[in-house]
């Protein structure tokens, strides 16, 4: 098996619906996922998040561009990729007339894996998706939260060479969510390869060991949590409120981006010193902290759009 | 290998399937109620004609079979997107529609064989006519089925699938000669019997009644009925095979 565990280059997909104009969805999408590495996806609604996940699975194919599973083109060679690949939908739900219990073990036995290893990796998923004691109520009973752990737990069970994982943990409570996380470290400990959409930009920060910001169907920025949020002028953020009038003077230091009278100034460390200097010869209060994923997200994006607008 | 084909995971996915459909056991019960009403009212006009209304009511039953393919193919893709979960796997396409449509095959073979009892209660079937019926309700099922999986793939709204299952059902169950005797029609249409020959449901039941000696098809007709039929229930299922290979993933 190649170290590469999926190329896309330049992927390209259109929508064409009758008596609606054309939509592109992907516009050129190249991406790379090296062999036990865990990456999130990161976009708005629409942003073609999903398109992406659902040609790299074999389930829809490309207007153009090219993508390999583990050196196997998915489009023209689906049935060796399918083997390799485990999806969990976005807004599936499992047989709603089986338990949790039967739905793993009966996708597990229909993928050709053996009765035992079924078994034994059923009990794994259920103890690690925290459902246990739901295991063998039919589905239709369970909330939605549980619900949605059953379908993760359905596919993390599988230990697919490759997962792809759309908005895995929606609708689910902060422990369950970290629930997903933990399996999803271990599975890439052993080796498997994570592929997941996410609109939780802490989950894709704590879990993600690479991100890809996607907009308008192009991947806008691709790197680390901490590399992205650099792209935005740096990884701190000074917060000072009724700062309008040190503008100017706070240009110097970094990016600023003004709320009201609110002037946030976008920095490194080496220069927070001097800004809060800046701030105390004013008498101005000034607070310090991280920039965010989500405020780097929102910028990243922010800007795509002016600048597509514009 | 492009067209050959794979059935990894479809003893499986049946097994799944059954027991899905096990669970609405209603459903299962209550598809015979129009049947089972058919019988009654028959009982009471004409009870010589019982034979011939079992006979439509299994065709009808089984048809009704494939429709249920329709709508639990459309409800497992548009609510649940199970299709995704599959498709995404080892399992091939021709796995997940065959094994699907036997799967609920089994699910509703009960009420086949309550009916069944009762014809032989009513008219004792040799092994030949039993042979016919169960040759020819497998035809069914593969035609109805096949169309039931097709149909299921068009639309993305189950609101707008519903009505097709019904239609279909009337189109095939009801209108043709399914109910009530092929000679009923041809006494007033004579040239009737051509097109109501071509017709699965109303061809395999002509073919029933004649072999259980209900009924008389000349040779022609025998021909042109089980012609027909075998190669529409082939040709519907090799198409299905085909459907549920390329609509596996979206183009």
């Amino acid at each position: 098996m190649t170290e590469e565990a999926l190329r896309a280059v330049d992927v390209r997909k259109t929508y064409h619906t009758r008596g609606a104009p054309a939509v592109d969805a992907l516009r050129g999408v190249s991406l790379t996922l090296r062999k036990g590495e865990r990456i999130s996806l990161l976009g708005r609604n629409g942003a073609g998040k999903t398109t992406f996940l659902r040609i790299a699975s074999t389930l829809l194919v490309p207007t153009s561009g090219t993508v390999e599973v583990f050196g196997h083109d998915v489009v023209g060679h689906p049935e060796q990729v399918r083997p390799m690949v485990a999806v969990v939908p976005q807004e599936g739900k499992p047989f709603y007339h089986l338990t949790p219990r039967e739905q793993i073990y009966a996708y597990l036995r229909a993928r050709g894996i053996d009765r035992e290893t079924a078994k034994a990796r059923v009990e794994e998923a259920l103890d690690q998706m925290g459902i246990q004691e739901v295991a063998d109520r039919l589905s239709i009973t369970l909330s939605g939260g549980q619900k949605q752990r059953a379908m993760v737990a359905t596919v993390i069970a599988t230990e697919a060479p490759l997962l792809f994982l759309d908005e895995p943990t929606i609708g689910m409570d902060p422990f369950a969510r970290r629930g997903v996380w933990d399996s999803l470290r271990r599975l890439t400990n052993k080796g498997c390869t994570v592929l997941l959409t996410t609109h939780y930009l802490d989950e894709a920060e704590a879990l993600s060991q690479r991100l890809y910001v996607v907009e308008g169907g192009r991947i806008l920025v691709e790197g680390t949590a901490d590399a992205i949020k650099e792209q935005v002028g740096g990884t701190l953020k000074v917060v000072i409120p009724n700062g309008a009038a040190l503008k100017e003077e706070l240009a110097s230091f970094g990016k600023l981006v003004s709320d009201g009278g609110t002037v946030y100034v976008i920095t490194g460390p080496e220069r927070i010193n001097e800004i809060m200097e800046l701030a105390m010869r004013d008498r101005l209060a000034a607070t310090v902290g991280p920039v965010t994923l989500e405020e780097a997200f929102l910028q990243i994006v922010g800007r795509s759009i002016d600048m597509d607008e514009g | 290998m492009a067209y050959s084909l794979r059935w990894t995971g479809m003893r499986i996915f049946l097994a799944t399937e059954t027991r899905v459909q096990l669970h609405e056991w209603l459903a299962i019960a209550t598809g015979s109620l129009v049947q089972a009403a058919l019988l009654v009212f028959v009982w009471v006009l004409d009870p010589t004609l019982l034979p011939l209304t079992v006979i439509g009511a299994m065709v009808y039953s089984v048809f009704l079979i494939g429709q249920r393919v329709l709508n639990e193919a459309a409800y497992i893709r548009i609510d649940h997107k199970l299709n995704e979960l599959y498709h995404a796997s080892p399992m091939s396409p021709e796995s997940y529609f065959l094994g699907m449509s036997l799967g609920i095959l089994i699910a509703y073979t009960p009420p086949l064989v309550v009916l069944f009892a009762i014809l032989e209660f009513l008219h004792p079937m040799s092994f030949a006519a039993t042979g016919m019926l169960v040759l020819a309700l497998l035809g069914i099922w593969a035609f109805s089925a096949s169309l039931g999986y097709y149909i299921s793939t068009l639309f993305k709204d189950m609101k707008t699938i519903w009505p097709y299952s019904s239609l279909l059902t009337n189109l095939f169950g009801i209108v043709p000669p399914v109910f009530f005797p092929l000679s009923v029609l041809t006494v007033r249409f004579p040239w009737a019997w051509v097109p109501a020959l071509l017709v699965p449901t109303s061809s395999a039941t002509a073919l029933i009644e004649a072999v259980a000696g209900l009924q008389t098809l000349s040779p022609t007709e025998y021909l042109v009925a089980g012609g027909s039929l075998a190669i529409e229930a082939a040709l519907m299922l090799l198409f299905g095979i085909y459907w549920a290979r390329r609509t596996a993933r979206e183009v």
